[in-house]
């Protein structure tokens, strides 16, 4: 029989009945699992060895009153109307960034031959900062990740499917293809002035 | 679920109610992530008041407690200051009868203390979060799953990669 597994391993050290008897007979007969899982027995041993210190008596009551006063001007339960807000919004401008940058790999082809002045109603992304889209090497310290983590924290995914939130594979790349060619264009057009404006 | 529903329906001292029968296990699982009792005490509180706002996202399916938890985890490692907690060294000395105790071996196992709580402060999150919870709170694999959004198997999974990596930083030897 090979060797415990990890869930196996955790499975002996916490006594767990969950484990079979065909591990359990494996254990007693071999040295290398029954070291493992002294090694890990210990290890808890050492992190359950250190206590917490209890709070002063008086310290509840006021933290209770604290937690009254926060809520004080609160409404129970609006949490998540603004969560599914802000899960939309990110979802939105997500979606609209993997547009961009593939309608920036798409361009070459795009511009030859390209129709000459076309109107076409296009999302204004003149303003829009190309680095903003760049996705950090340390995506936790990126402030604006934390902005939408903070605000997706209490959503329920029930509650995002309920508001028609779900993301599919090929739903960044399905949007795109519903473009014009005229529309991929202008999109390319704009893109190229925003990074000529910021000097990529 | 009774109080979840009253404080629903506007009575404020539900709220405070379910405060009352949860803060003692929502401080304590703040204080293992932030290591100090001011930070706890806050994190513990943006927990409650995030639960209160969250109220009518709470369908029962899980028990409040496991839901209440799974907020202040979420709290607790999204607070970006908790990637270098504040370690109130010696506190837990406070759980020794000094009469019995020597003074070197309290020392001893003050700095042993620091040095687990400063190890576990280095596990990757959901690690940290599954150690606390497993050795802490003597929470089930089961409700560790629900609590980090995983399977009972990755959270025990999750629970091994802890211990070893905390082998690693204490240098505990076979």
């Amino acid at each position: 029989m090979t060797h415990l597994g990890r869930t196996e391993l955790v499975d002996y050290v916490e006594a767990s009945p969950a484990l079979s008897q065909d591990h359990r007979r494996h254990v007693e007969t071999c040295e290398t699992c029954r070291a493992e899982a002294d090694v890990l027995r210990t290890v808890r041993a050492l992190a359950q060895a250190d206590h917490a210190p209890e709070p002063s008596p008086l310290f509840w009551d006021h933290f209770a009153a604290r937690v009254s006063d926060a809520v004080r001007d609160e409404v129970p339960g609006t949490a998540s109307q603004a969560g599914t807000r802000w899960f939309a919004t990110w979802v939105a401008a997500a979606t609209m960034a993997v547009v961009i940058m593939m309608t920036v790999v798409w361009r070459t082809p795009l511009h030859a031959p390209g129709p000459v002045a076309v109107a076409v109603p296009v999302v204004d992304a003149t303003g829009t900062d190309p680095s903003a889209f760049l996705i950090p090497d340390d995506v936790e310290a990126d402030e604006a990740w934390a902005v939408v983590r903070t605000a997706a924290q209490d959503l329920g995914w029930d509650d995002a499917h309920a508001e028609g939130l779900d993301a599919r594979p090929g739903a960044a790349e399905g949007v795109a293809l519903e473009l014009t060619a005229d529309e991929r264009f202008e999109l390319g057009r704009l893109i190229d002035e925003a990074l000529k404006r910021n000097g990529v | 679920m009774a109080l979840v529903e009253a404080c629903l329906a506007g009575r404020r001292e539900a709220f405070d109610a379910l405060v009352q029968r949860h803060q003692r296990h929502v401080y304590q699982l703040c204080y293992r992530f932030a290591g100090n009792h001011e930070d706890a005490s806050d994190l513990a509180q943006d927990a409650f008041v995030r639960a209160y706002r969250g109220l009518n996202s709470f369908k029962g399916r899980s028990a409040f407690g496991t839901w209440l938890y799974r907020i202040a985890v979420n709290v607790c490692l999204n607070r970006a200051a908790l990637r270098a907690p504040k370690l109130a060294a010696l506190e837990f000395a406070d759980h020794t009868d000094h009469r019995i105790e020597r003074a070197d071996t309290t020392l001893l196992r003050a700095e042993r203390a620091v040095e687990v709580r400063a190890a576990i402060a280095r596990l990757p999150k959901k690690q940290r979060a599954t150690l606390i919870l497993r050795v802490y709170h003597e929470l089930p694999h089961e409700q560790i799953a629900e609590i980090v959004g995983s399977s009972v198997g990755a959270a025990k999974a999750n629970f091994f990669h802890a211990l070893a990596n905390l082998r690693k930083l204490l240098r505990v030897r076979s």
